[in-house]
């Protein structure tokens, strides 16, 4: 079976229901719809075969059809889909053949509601990439503005607004008059022509700028339009377009001409009364919009502060610290209720007036860039298995506790007591973090870098949860635990409370849990964890550890070899050795008596080591990105990077393989390719006793790995920024069609359980031949 | 039986709602007050020399409000405007009566005056010609009031010592209506500002009676008992109400709930001979709403000003004689008050409506002015979110005060990003944790360093001596040992040029050769245990 999940819940602007209940919010293929009471997903509408790029629900034409649930939808794929969410239903399909970038329906938000008598045609403006051939080859413009007939499903004419060589979002006025797009350091703004002139010209005018124009928004009812560039100023011009759109009345014309003499601030001809600056961000505006009434501004960009701005004093309120720059702001029709769209992958819904935040929907966070001398320390993802959750560092120093099948962020754990602020320096690192089999006991460590050579610190923690939902509480801090060694691994024994770290500075050190349990009023377990054992193996730095599945033995890598010990009493058991290169993961392999390591380097290497033997097993020339093994099982999982010279047809643009080992057999039992492998990580998860899930992370390791992923860098859409985790399997399990769909719709698993268990024992009878 | 259960009333209420007579004259305290102020805007001019007591006052309906005074045998009209002015001297007079005139009432269009004299002889005239039009003799005794209804202008209202009610057809000259009632004088009467058929008289029985024109055995239709001889009663505006003067109390009766008493005002200090509808301009609410008030007169001297609103007294004034008559011109820019020596105290108000509206006609002074549209705040606005948030606690509110967490200086500065600051800040405190936190804090954003070389000798003297104090301590020793190796290193230049960071610089010397002295020693006993260990470990 195959899930996805994490996508991208920022890739554009989400939209508002009418009543304000539920939130539409476009990730990837799909629209998700958000229940804005709860911040849970209700469900989504699934259907394109691209990325979604834009969600505009149908307004009520009279107070009674608020309930009614009406959206079109525009994608990648060259469709316009109409829906109705609340069922959820594909009502309509309109096929445009072209990439579509983003839409607007200006009509939509004009006053006068369509009387059902007379059928309105329905005008729709896109931004489409033209992808058909051309002659002329030197005409580089293919990025088009075009005007659509939703209603006869077809584009008008050969009717092109405009042509940028970027893509541009396109902004439309809450009016529907007016709408517009930024182009480098110019807008543009088009006057929406009255219903039914199907090819009449649109009219145009242009406003000038010194600065790259980064957000354009329109004020609700004045003839105002406000833009936000790349400096962080805020650009305000008022009365607009009175000479252009002034309608077909000359001697109107001839009035406002006469009096264009003054018109402070506005740069060249244009056609605006005035123009005036504010600035306060520090870099690129991002998000701009009016309030309803007209009399507030709300501005936000990378420090992820949101501004409100007094429209006629130019005075300022501050919701600060988001954490993460802002992207999209969208008000409901619900005056109490907006939302605002940050970076790292999290909608947050506020409570208006006081700007409180009151629900976050959040997905999945990019892990956090560090400096390249940290990197590839491990990959900082630890999996709960019992809850099938996995926890992720990000970039705030927290730890995202994130459902893998719920698809939905849990809590998050902030690490150390520091304020993030979008673009700081980097000077904390959490590097590793480890969970317990029961998901109650969390140890992480830290680094604080040191500056020129001073200061520098290694913590490690000790976190206990509270409760079911993942809130961790901080039971022990011991600071530099290897003195200023770097910890390389941090590992939970599976039974009883014992932690390994093991440390760059060449030794490891067993941590001990000394619970004393006080009892004033309630029971309430006051958890300490003290050294209990160090050890050293010829002070070869120790890169991995790992307990065996009864955790009556710990492997702890040093550099090339595999060291064995007691871990109760602290005694070397043997010695197994060499790989080539140090070894960077090591595992146990479920009940026999293997264990994997995995080694990096010039040379990597896979290898399998047979514990009864003390030898090598078997080895594979390999770079391994990640090791999994089940608990029960005698098979394991690895997560192979593909070389570069092998990227050829078999694998259409996908870096790397998943295969499935049986610990006795070199050869793998089943392979899937995957895509974005690098920075990736596998775990075996339990979903109920007898079946046993595969989920692999990917598309982590380098930096724009995963921004690509999410569509920060227009540059790399070309990249298909809607990859989910695990991409379509080869499709010879026979029971992938079991389990396809989404976890919601899938029957109870007590039911799918025995047609599992049954395909899985044909397979592994077929394995074992 | 009506009278006995009207009189318990009477004491059960005002013994619940009794305003205290104030002894003190009010005036010194009260002028603060929007409404004191109000009243005494009226700039009072004397009208002397009117032989004797002002029985009657009355205003003209019609604008620019005269008024006519009745004196002895005469009326003489006067006009506001030229009041104002200084002149006191009348318009006209009229003096065509036999007998001392009693009772003075305008018709309400203000072009015919009806007035009665105590010969028993009621008269109409024209008031501009001042020349009598219709001469109504019915009563046998004196006539002690006149009174033309508010809606209706044939018929007229008389009443006198003869303790009878006459109802004239003016034009006829006759009399309609009979009313036989009262048991002693009739002194006063008024007419119903909403029904032009109904009517309140007042008697010396200290009963009120209420009659109805459409009753046909002409009997009153209500009756009170004000306990008292009834000096003068009159409707309040809203018809529903009405008031008595008599003895020194006045007292507003209820007439739709039946007669009941709802308020009984005992300020004065002797009798009250006369009373009248003031309007005052309402609290905080600018010139144009109006609010009612009722002005009393009495024999006391005092005029006060009563809000049958509040039930309360809010204003009194007093005047160097006793009082007879009052009235209140309908434009609330005239206030007349005659006194029994014959003089009449004009009090008039100077407005900003005065140039608008003064001489010219039709603005009614009870006509209010719409106030301007204020944007009523919906909800779909941002700013009906904001409303009442900048408001102050009243003395009743609970207050819920919120925790303080405080900071201390070097936290301060830190939040401010003056880095060296806050190092110098922390660093004189002389306590080594918040020391080394500081600098930990300052490594995590890169900027102990710069504070290490933005520091002055003085600064750098300090973190020298902390320096050389702590740079041993083991548990800091990691960051600190670091930290002096590098000021060494970027200071060196200004450590040479000062004695006194070189003595510094001696004592770190000397508490590091210290440390490694420590240290040296205890490496030779772990060299003398090792071994030891070895050996117990190996048994």
């Amino acid at each position: 079976m195959m899930m996805r999940g994490g996508r991208s819940l920022v890739s554009s602007p989400p939209a508002f229901s009418n009543d304000a209940s539920k939130l539409l919010v476009c990730t990837s293929n799909t629209v998700s719809v958000f229940s804005t009471a709860t911040g849970f997903q209700i469900t989504s509408l699934e259907g394109h075969t691209a990325l979604v790029t834009s969600v505009l629900v149908v307004p009520p034409s009279s107070p009674a059809a608020k309930v009614l649930c009406y959206c079109w939808t525009a994608s990648l794929d060259g469709t316009i889909r109409y829906w109705d969410f609340s069922v959820p239903e594909l009502l309509k399909t309109i096929e445009i053949r072209v990439p579509i970038f983003s839409m607007v329906i200006p009509s939509f938000l004009d006053v006068p509601a369509e009387d059902k008598g007379k059928h309105e045609d329905l005008f729709a403006y896109v931004f489409i990439k033209d992808t058909k051939e051309t002659q002329d080859k030197s005409k580089a413009l293919r990025r088009q503005i075009r005007k659509c007939n939703l209603s006869k499903s077809c584009l008008v004419g050969r009717l092109i607004l405009g042509e940028t060589k970027k893509l541009e979002v396109l902004t439309v006025s809450p009016s529907g008059k007016f709408f517009g797009i930024c182009n480098k350091f110019k807008l543009h703004i088009w006057k929406v022509p009255d219903q039914g002139s199907e090819h009449a010209a649109v009219r145009k005018i242009t406003l000038h700028h010194t600065k790259k124009i980064t957000v354009i928004t329109f004020h609700p009812t004045q003839r105002i339009i406000a833009a936000g560039d790349v400096t962080g100023r805020i650009l305000t011009w008022r009365g607009f377009g009175n000479r252009a759109f002034a309608g077909s009345n000359g001697i109107e014309n001839q009035k406002l001409i006469n009096v264009q003499e003054d018109k402070p601030g506005v740069r060249d001809n244009d056609d605006a009364d005035s123009c005036s600056t504010w600035h306060w961000h520090s870099a690129e505006v991002n998000v701009l919009s009016f309030s309803s009434d007209g009399t507030y501004l709300y501005s936000g960009g990378k420090e992820g502060v949101l501004v409100v701005w007094q429209l006629d004093t130019g005075k300022k309120k501050f919701l600060p610290r988001i954490g993460s720059p802002l992207l999209y702001f969208i008000d409901s029709p619900d005056p109490t209720l907006s939302s605002i769209s940050c970076a790292d992958n999290q909608i947050h819904l506020l409570k208006m007036p006081s700007m409180g935040i009151l629900k976050t929907i959040s997905g999945i966070k990019a892990p956090c860039c560090y400096p390249v001398k940290y990197e590839g320390w491990g990959n900082g993802i630890a999996f709960d298995q019992t809850a099938g959750l996995v926890a992720l560092r990000t970039e705030n120093y927290c730890i995202q506790f994130y459902s893998l099948f719920d698809d939905r962020g849990i809590s998050e754990v902030q690490v150390c007591e520091r304020n993030h602020q979008p673009g700081d320096d980097v000077t904390v690192i959490v590097t590793a973090v480890a969970l317990s089999i029961d998901g109650s006991l969390m140890s992480t460590s830290e680094v604080k870098l040191a500056e020129e050579g001073i200061g520098g610190l290694v913590c490690l923690k000790f976190w206990q949860a509270r409760s079911q939902n993942k809130e961790f509480s901080l039971s022990t801090i011991v600071y530099e635990p290897h003195r200023d060694a770097g910890i390389s691994a941090v590992t939970f024994h599976p039974s009883c409370n014992m932690v390994v770290s093991s440390s760059f500075g060449g030794d490891f050190k067993v941590w001990r849990c000394n619970s004393d349990i006080s009892q004033n009023d309630q029971m309430r377990q006051n958890f300490s964890w003290t050294c209990h054992a160090v050890g050293s193996y010829k002070k070869k730095p120790m890169t991995a550890a790992v307990f065996s599945a009864d955790g009556s033995v710990l492997a702890v890598a040093a550099e090339t070899l595999i060291t064995l010990w007691n871990p109760y009493k602290n005694v070397l058991l043997a010695v197994l050795g060499e790989t080539l290169t140090p070894i960077v993961n090591l595992s146990f392999i479920g009940k026999s008596d293997n264990v994997v390591a995995a080694s990096c380097g010039s040379n990597p290497q896979l290898s399998v080591w047979s514990m009864s033997k003390l030898s090598l097993s078997w080895s594979y020339k390999l770079r391994i990105e990640a090791v999994a093994s089940a608990l029960d099982l005698s098979s394991f999982a690895a997560l192979a990077l593909l070389p570069e010279s092998s990227n050829e047809t078999p694998f259409k643009g996908r870096d790397g393989v998943i295969l499935l080992y049986n610990a006795t057999d070199p050869v793998p039992t089943a392979i899937w390719s995957v895509r974005k492998a690098k920075g990736g990580a596998l775990g075996f998860l339990q979903v109920n006793p007898s079946s046993v899930e595969e989920i692999s992370i990917d598309g982590q390791g380098k930096q724009y790995g995963y921004a690509s992923i999410y569509g920060e860098l227009p540059e790399l859409d070309k990249k298909r920024p809607e990859t989910p985790w695990v991409p379509s399997f080869p499709s010879e399990r026979p029971w992938e069609t079991i389990f396809s769909g989404s976890s919601h719709n899938l029957p109870p698993l007590t039911k799918l359980c025995s047609a599992f268990l049954e395909s899985l024992l044909e397979k592994r009878a077929a394995a074992v031949e | 039986m009506t009278e006995i259960r009207a009189e318990e009333e009477t004491s059960t209420i005002s013994k619940t709602f009794l305003i205290k007579p104030k002894l003190k004259s009010k005036p010194r305290t009260l002028p603060q007050t929007p409404e004191s102020k109000y009243w005494s805007s009226f700039k009072s001019t004397r009208v002397p020399n009117l032989v004797s007591s002002i029985s009657s006052l009355s205003f003209s309906p019609s604008p620019p409000h005269p008024f006519a005074a009745a004196y002895s045998a005469s009326v003489s009209l006067f006009s506001p405007l030229s009041l104002s002015d200084g002149d006191v001297s009348p318009s006209s007079t009229i003096s065509s009566f036999s007998d001392v005139v009693s009772s003075l009432s305008f018709r309400s269009d203000g072009l015919l005056l009806a007035a009665s004299d105590l010969s028993g002889l009621v008269q109409v005239f024209d008031v501009k010609t001042r020349t009598p039009l219709r001469r109504l003799r019915s009563h046998t005794r004196p006539v002690r009031f006149v009174k033309y209804p508010v809606l209706d202008k044939l018929h007229l209202l008389s009443g006198g010592d003869d303790a009878v009610v006459k109802f004239w057809d003016v034009a006829g000259e006759n009399v309609v209506l009979d009313l036989m009632g009262h048991k002693d004088y009739v002194r006063c009467a008024d007419c119903s500002p909403v029904s032009s058929d109904l009517f309140v008289t007042g008697s010396y029985d200290h009963t009120v009676k209420v009659w109805d024109v459409r009753v046909e055995n002409s009997t009153s239709i209500l009756e009170v008992n004000h306990g008292k001889p009834v000096e003068d009663v009159i409707y309040l505006p809203s018809g529903g109400l009405i008031a008595t003067a008599g003895g020194n109390s006045v007292k507003i009766w209820d007439l739709i709930g039946g007669g009941k008493i709802v308020h009984s005002m005992e300020s004065h200090n002797k009798t009250v001979t006369s009373i009248c509808v003031g309007r005052t301009r309402k609290e905080n609410c600018g010139d144009e709403s109006m609010e009612d008030r009722i002005l009393s007169v009495g024999l006391d001297g005092y005029m006060k000003v009563f809000d049958y609103g509040n039930m309360k007294v809010t204003h009194s004034m007093r005047f160097p004689a006793p009082l007879m008559s009052v009235s209140f011109s309908p434009d609330c820019k005239t206030r007349v008050i005659g006194t029994s020596n014959g003089i009449i105290f004009a009090g008039r108000r100077k407005g900003k409506e005065n140039g608008e509206s003064g001489g010219r006609g039709n603005v009614l002074g009870f006509e209010s002015i719409s106030e301007p549209e204020r944007r009523v705040l919906r909800p779909t606005y941002f700013r009906y979110f904001h409303r009442g948030q900048s408001e102050k606690p009243a003395e009743g509110d609970y207050l819920v005060m919120r925790n303080k967490i405080k900071l201390a200086e070097h936290d301060k500065l830190l939040k401010k990003f003056r880095h060296k600051d806050a190092l110098v800040s922390v660093l004189s405190k002389n306590n080594r944790e918040n020391v080394v936190a500081v600098m930990e804090e300052l490594v995590t954003r890169k900027k102990l360093l710069k504070c290490v070389s933005n520091l002055d000798t003085d600064e750098l003297g300090l973190l020298l001596m902390f320096l050389s104090k702590n740079a041993t301590m083991p548990r800091y020793s990691s960051l600190l040992m670091g930290l002096t190796k590098k000021v060494i290193e970027t200071r060196a230049e200004d450590i040479r040029s000062s004695d006194a960071l070189k003595g510094q610089i001696r004592n770190l010397k000397r508490s590091i050769e210290e440390e490694l002295r420590i240290q040296h020693s205890l490496q030779e006993i772990q060299g003398i245990i090792s071994p030891l260990l070895r050996i117990a470990g190996r048994r």
